[in-house]
Parts: C-alpha cells; structure tokens; sequence
C-alpha cells in the first residue's frame, strides 16, 4: 500500500477532497443556473437575452419581454438566491451539529431552533388574525418571519442556558434540555392548534412543509447577513470541529477552546436556521442528510464537510424548489416534501452501497 | 517541566485528589501507580490543564498551567487518553494528523507532512497509515493514538511533555514492551513522559521514577528501587505483595 | 448578476405587458381563486374565459374539468404566471401574503375581492368582482340582494332553533363552528341559534359542553357526514349522544361551498337551510336565477 499516498491524504489537506469544493460550487451554480432558467413559466431564449441587457443596462426592456424579465428577475432570481443561501445555512448548520455532538442523528432541530421557530410561527399565525389575508400590509409580511426567527433563537438560547452549568456546556445536558425544550414548545404548539381554526390550522400544516413561493429580493440581503455570514463562520470553525472527532477532552488537549467553540457554534447554527426557516418555514432532510453525503464520498474532515455541506444543501434545495414549483404546475409542491424524496432514498442507497462495500 | 504544588481536587464535597506535590521533568519517565480510584486519573487531568486545581498550583515551564493558552500549551503537551472513540470514520493517518491541530498558522505548519510520517514511523503504524480507524485492533489504536501525540509534539519549541492514561491496558504483552521500550526511547531524546500504569512490573521497567497514588494522596515518590518494595506495596494496596525473581506480585494465599 | 436594476424595470413594465388588455374589455385568461369568486365570474357570464381555479372552486360543474392550481392559503406565484393570466381574482382569504407580495412585485394583474359572510357582502362581492372583468354587475348583485331580503321578514319571524354547525367528526370529537365564522352568520341568517358561542373558530366539542349547549339540530357539511358513516354513527359519538340531536336526530346534510360561500348563491342557501331547519316554514319561493 502506498504509505506516503496516506500521508499526503492527511495533511495538510486531503487528496480526495481537492475535488469536493470546485465540484459543490460548480454543482450549486449549475443548480442556480437551472432554477433561474427553467420551471412552469417558459421564457424563451430571447426574453433572457433581453432581460440580461437590461440588467446589465445595455438595452431597455422590449414591452414584449417584460413578462420574461418579471419571472426571471422578480419571481426566480430571489428564490433561487434565498434556497442556495438557506439550503447552504441548513447543510453547514447541520454538519456542525453533528460533529459538535458527535452523532450522526444530530441535526439543527436538536438545539430547538425548529420547534421554537415553530412555536412561534403558530403563535403569529393564530393571534396574527387578519395580518394574514391578501391584504396584509408590511407589518404582517414581517410579522411571521420576524416571530419565527425569535422564537427559533429564543429556543436555543434557552436550551443553552439549561445546558451550562458552572460555565460547562455538558453535550449530554444539552441533549436533555433539548427534549424538554422541544417537548414544551411542541405542546405549546399544540395548544395553540387546539386554539387555531381550520384555515389557520391549513396554514400551519403548509408552513411546517416548507415552502420558497414567498422569496422576495427584501428578504436577499436579511439572508445573507443572518444566513450567509454565519455559514461561512461555521466553515472557518473546522479545525476545532476537528479535533471534536476524537472527543471532548482530546479536543481540549489538542489545543481548542472547546467550551466557546461550543457555545460559538450553537448560537452561529441556530441564527443560520431560524433566519432561513423564518422565510421558508421547515424544511427537513437538508441538515440531517446533507452532510452524510459528503463524508460517506469524501470523509470525515471538517474542512471538506463543513463547506461541502453548505454547496451540496445549497445546490439541493434550489434542484427541490425547482421540482417543487414545476412538478404540480400550475400549483406547487411544498418544498421540504421535495427534499425528503429527493434525498431519503438517494441516502438509503448510498447506505445500501456503503455496507455492501465494508464498513467505512 | 510540570510540578505540582499542593495540589487538590475535589468533585462536589469528595476530594479526588489531596494535596499532592511532584514534579515532572524532561528526560525522565514518570510512572504513576495505585489502586483503583486512587486518583491517577485525576492527577493526569490535572496535570494536563484539563481540570483546575481547587488548591494549590500546577507550573508547566515555572508559568501558572492557566495562564497558557490552549493553543501554546498543546504544542508543548500531549495527551494520551485510555479510550478514544471516533465520531466519524477516518483512516489512521488523518487521526494522526489531528496532531498537527496546534501548529496550524505557525511557520511549523510546514512540516506537518513529515511530522505525520515521523511520527507514524517512530510508533511503529506506518504500515496502518491507510487503515480506516474502525477496524484497528485495541493496541493499534492506542499506538494511533501515540503517534498521534508525537506529532503534535513534533517541532515543540522547547522541552515538551507526553502524558498517558494507562497506554499498555490493551496491548498484549509484545506489545506493551514495544509501546513502554518507545516511551525510554522518547525519553532519552529529551521528553518529559509520565504515565500511569497498573501494572508494578511495567513501572518498574520503564520508569526513572515513581509516583504512587493511594486515596487520592501521594504516598511514596521516588525511584522504583525505592518505591516498588513489598512491605510498601503491602500498605498501599491491602494484600501482602513479594518479590519472586525481580517480578512483584501479591502473595496470593495457597 | 442580478441587480436591483433588472427588477426595478421589470416591475415598472411588467404590468402593462401581463395585462395585456384594452381598458374596458373583459379578460380573457381568467384565474379565480376562491369558491365564491369564481361563482361570481360564471354568474356574470364570463366563465368561459376563466384558465384556471383553486381547489375551492367546485360550482358550477364545468370548473371541475379546468387546471388546478392548488388550495388557495398556498399559492405558487410562478405557477400562475405561468398560465399567462390577465387578471388574478384572489379572495381575500387567499395567501400567504408573501406570495401575494411576490405577484405583485412581478406585475401580475391582481384583484383581491373582499369576503364578507352577509347577503349585502355577496352583492358587494359580486360587483367587486364585475368592476375587474369590466362588466356590469348590478343586474346580478342587485338580484342576489333583492332575493336574499326577501327572506328577511319570513325568517325573522319563525322561532330560533338551537343549532350546532360542524365541520367533521371524524376524530370522535365534532369540530364545531363558534363565534366569527361563514357558518355562525350564515345559522343566523337562517332563523337559527348558534349554540356555540363561547368561542372564535372552529373547535373540537367535548361531550360536557355538547350536553351544556343542548342543541336540537346540528347541520353538518354532507361528505363529512358520508365520512363519518351516516346519523346513526354521527349519533352515536359521545359528544352528541348526550344531547337533544340523539332524540329528534335532526341531522341536516349541507353542501359546505354552497352554504357557506357567501357568492351568487347565497339567497337560496339560506332558503334551502331555513327550510331544513324550520321543516314546513312558509318562506317566499325565489325566482330561478341563472346561476344557481
């Protein structure tokens, strides 16, 4: 066997892995690509041509093609940036659960960000009243949203709280207080479903689905401040996630500040994923699959799985949103439903190939 | 290289270690001994930054261990814990490799290749460098895990110290030769080593010096002509021992 | 790149070019979103010109044979675009908002028609509807009016029944129509007492409170009651066992879209359930209308 193959594997930075981030980037831009150019309103090749010279601003608009340009630009363009920033928040996020607890059945929902963005989000839908109808006014655009990401932030500052004593955040405590977090907030949920009327409990149900048919450009810039910038933050934690693999001590031992990375990497993953699912509503699958996939093709190093979880969840809920607007045409699939069809039996697959293969 | 002064533990009202007051130093093989529960653990903890004195002092260099940051300190001092579990599979090179952790932005990281190669080499796992971690046998782990400490201490800017939490529990007796005959070697070149160890025998073979632990005090410290006699031994663990051939043994009755 | 240049003239364009139409002509490419709006739009015979209907859109028949786009508190903005429309009627129960919003930043051809559960609020919603087609919809409102008024003495004068309305019962527990709903107003308007009134909404019944309220009819959407296996069954459920129902087993079978709706329809709705709730009430016949 090739000794100084293993080595170079190593370090300073894996062989394997030199592919990983061109071919996420280049997978994700392909799949934004696709999701601006293709779904149930056709725009023809002119129309984007078209709708190009006018946002570079070397031609105006043809009357003709305005309808062209109002998908491409006002519909599609926002979604796709706000799927590839939330799909990315959710893969990095999700990635950074698992290697802080060490477990591969961690994800986001773990620190009770989904359950109170949940929570919250209910609690907007039912005493938000007429706030919801088609004539809401700016105040009920914000108002879910706005509650959605509180209530999911909320959640995990709280469950942080009960998991740290004596300023130790014990995994196992947080682990605890996260089921009570989430078994609280689910029956306050409850609760106020019980509360809720039919149509208000429909729109729970859509919302818990998940869905990108609200993509605004005004929410572009929210999300990449309270998505985007956390994600990238949690990639350049990968070193101490690193030395997390072997365990809590060796990562002290190893030099990392264990205890503020902890602390640092629960708040960064909870703002990344109340933002997002404060716009988009739950989307399951992405942060617990996601960054499975990267390690079963190219390891376990942070290095490669942080950002390699951030493009490939990126690059899969663009591809979902894209079947989910385009399957049902002119209705539209929600979105976390895509995503769990998508990827569960492409998983159990790889799962499949995987122990056929030897353990890994 | 680390002494203790005065050093106690406690866990809630229990005291897990005593006033305890050694010294650790470069060159020399540290072993500690004691029954279970004596406080070896502990000692190793604390020895090692990962838990604060609640009494007295740890020195690492004539410098407050606390005042070190995590970072400076791990590449002057590597651990060796009993039992390492992954979280995530890797091949036994890139463990290793986590070695190299604390040198990342320094000039040192440069050597990080050959650190790894060294350090595989000197724990005798070259051959295993490809092998995923999972299907290592116990003792091969354990001599990852070494490796794995050696380079993190590859390039330390100064005398550097390895502790071990009984290194040689799963190793068959080749093995545990091997692994204590490279702790002398390591020593010998200038490391700080201590060790704790279950086996009198093997303290014995490998150390210059002694420390035995007996509810959670330092009872005798010394070198092992001094420290590893049977009516000592007798005290500390509660059955008589005798000496048979320069091996230790408790006096098992019939 | 996308830049706030490619969408500021979008927005500023695309409405003359999504509504591609003369002022004062009548849409051609119609999507309707609520069961009571698109009633409206075949009642002032523009139904042919509808692409499109969401899954409230049950009446009249030939709108179970258009495209769907879905159930209505769940909009797909590209989805409608798609179907190249010239006017979107929305309800105004239709949602979320934030797809709304992205509509009418694309420049789609937007109209929101009010929900108001009365007979004056079925004309409003009619004429609502009659200004985005451009056409003339007082023959119809005004009829719709005149019909639902004519109602308003006769009932006013038969004795209130205590009557519970309920959505399903499929859970054991009947899900029951309290205070600010279609179906309180339209009880009602129909000569009857909602005995739920302790609450807003729809809410599961408990057996305590169902013996409390005593009601003596209960009106229950038919396919709810198809569901739940017929009276005996419905009668069986704890919660109404205990009341008087089990005795009189005045269960009346109603077609939710047609009761509830609040649209064209909505005078002789009142009339066919005052009838039922009142067996054998003199109630004035209503003319025949087109749309009914």
């Amino acid at each position: 066997m090739d000794v100084s193959a293993s080595v170079a594997l190593a370090t300073p930075r894996p062989r394997r892995g030199v592919a990983l981030l061109p071919l996420g980037l280049a997978l994700l831009a392909a799949a934004m690509l696709a999701g601006v150019l293709l779904g149930p309103a056709r725009v023809t090749a002119s129309g984007l041509f078209a709708a190009l010279l006018d946002a570079l601003g070397l031609a105006e608009l043809p009357v003709e093609h305005a309808r062209d340009a109002a998908v491409l630009g006002v519909v599609r363009a926002p979604r796709v940036l706000l799927g590839a920033l939330i799909g990315s928040g959710l893969g990095a996020a999700g990635a950074a659960m698992q290697g802080l607890f060490r477990n591969p059945l961690a994800d986001p929902g773990l620190i009770g960000v989904s359950a109170g963005a949940a929570l919250a989000a209910v609690a907007a839908i039912v005493f938000g009243g007429s706030l919801f109808g088609a004539t809401a006014g700016l105040v009920g655009l914000w108002m879910l949203p706005l509650a959605a990401f509180a209530g999911g932030l909320g959640a995990t500052l709280l469950m942080a709280r009960l998991g740290t004593v004596g300023g130790v955040t014990s995994v196992a405590t947080l682990l605890l207080a996260g089921v009570a977090v989430n078994a609280l907030a689910g029956a306050l949920t409850g609760l106020l479903i019980f509360m809720a009327d039919d149509r208000q409990v429909r729109d729970i149900t859509f919302w818990t689905l998940g869905s990108l048919a609200g993509a605004r450009w005004a929410q572009v810039p929210v999300v990449l401040l309270l998505v985007g910038i956390p994600s990238l933050m949690l990639c350049a934690l990968a070193r101490p996630f690193n030395a997390l693999l072997l365990g809590e001590a060796e990562a002290f031992h190893l030099g990392t500040r264990v205890e503020s990375v902890k602390r640092f990497a629960i708040v960064l993953a909870a703002i990344a994923v109340a933002a997002g699912v404060a716009f988009t509503g739950l989307i399951g699958f992405v942060g617990l699959v996601v960054p499975h996939l990267v390690r079963l093709g190219f390891g376990s190093d942070h290095r490669l799985v942080l950002p390699g979880a951030a493009l490939l969840g990126g690059a899969l809920l663009v591809l979902a949103d894209l079947l989910a607007r385009s399957l049902a045409a002119p209705a539209e699939l929600p979105v976390g439903v895509v995503t769990a069809l998508l990827g569960a039996p492409f998983f159990l697959w790889l799962l499949r190939r995987r122990a056929a293969g030897g353990a890994g | 290289m680390i002494a203790a002064e005065g050093l106690t533990i406690r866990a809630g009202r229990r005291r897990l270690l005593c006033g305890v007051t050694l010294q650790l130093l470069p060159g020399e093989v540290l072993a500690v001994v004691g029954p279970n529960g004596a406080g070896k653990s502990t000692l190793l903890r604390a020895l090692s930054g990962e838990l604060r004195p609640d009494a007295g002092a740890v020195m690492f260099e004539g410098q407050d261990l606390a005042s070190w940051s995590p970072a400076a300190l791990a590449r002057r001092r590597a651990v060796v814990s009993q039992h390492v579990a992954l979280a995530f599979p890797m091949v036994a090179a890139e463990v290793v490799a986590l070695g190299r952790l604390p040198w990342h932005g320094t000039p040192a990281a440069a050597q990080d290749e050959a650190a790894v190669a060294e350090a595989l080499s000197a724990a005798g796992v070259l051959r295993l460098a490809g092998q995923p971690h999972g299907t290592l046998s116990g003792g091969e782990r354990q001599r990852v895990q070494v490796a794995r400490a050696l380079a993190q201490l590859h390039g330390a800017p100064g005398p550097a110290a390895l502790l071990l939490d009984e290194p040689t529990a799963s190793l068959d007796v080749k093995h545990g030769a091997a692994l204590l005959a490279l702790l002398r070697r390591l020593a010998r070149q200038g490391l700080a080593v201590l060790v704790v160890l279950h086996d009198l025998n093997e303290a014995a073979f490998v150390a210059d010096r002694v420390a035995v632990l007996a509810d959670s005090r330092l009872v005798m410290f010394g070198t092992p002509q001094e420290v590893l006699r049977p009516a000592l031994l007798g005290d500390v663990y509660g059955i008589p021992f005798r000496a048979t051939g320069g091996v230790l043994a408790p006096a098992f009755a019939g | 790149m996308i830049t706030r240049r490619m969408v500021l003239p979008a927005v500023a364009v695309a409405p003359l070019a999504l509504a591609r139409r003369a002022r004062g002509a009548t849409p051609t490419r119609i999507v309707s979103v609520g069961g009571a709006v698109t009633e409206a739009v075949f009642a002032l015979g523009a139904g042919s010109h509808v692409v499109a209907v969401d899954l409230t859109s049950r009446f009249p028949a030939p709108v179970r044979d258009l495209p769907q786009i879905g159930y209505m508190r769940a909009l797909a903005p590209e989805g409608l675009i798609s179907l190249h429309p010239d006017l979107l009627l929305l309800s105004a129960d239709s949602g979320p908002p934030q797809t709304i919003e992205v509509l009418r930043a694309a420049g789609a051809p937007l109209r929101i028609i009010p929900e108001e559960p009365s007979g004056p609020g079925a004309a409003r919603k009619i004429l609502a509807v009659a200004e985005a087609l451009h056409l003339d919809g007082r023959p119809v409102a005004d009829a719709v009016l005149a019909d639902w008024v004519a109602l308003d003495a006769p009932i006013a004068a038969l004795p209130p029944v205590r009557a519970l309305f309920t959505l399903s019962a499929a859970r054991g527990a009947p899900l029951v129509a309290g205070r600010k709903t279609q179906a309180d107003a339209m009880l009602r308007a129909c000569g009857a007492a909602n005995v739920a009134q302790g609450f807003e909404g729809y809410r599961p019944l408990s057996a305590e409170a169902a013996a409390q309220l005593a009601p003596e009819a209960v009106v229950m959407m038919s396919h709810a009651l198809e569901e739940t296996g017929g009276i005996d069954a419905l009668l069986a459920i704890p919660a109404l066992a205990v009341t008087p129902v089990a005795r009189t087993r005045r269960v009346l079978a109603a077609d939710g879209s047609y009761v509830l709706g609040f649209g064209p329809r909505a005078a002789h709705a009142r009339r066919d359930l005052a009838l039922l709730l009142h067996p054998g009430a003199a109630l004035p016949p209503l003319p025949a209308r087109s749309w009914t």
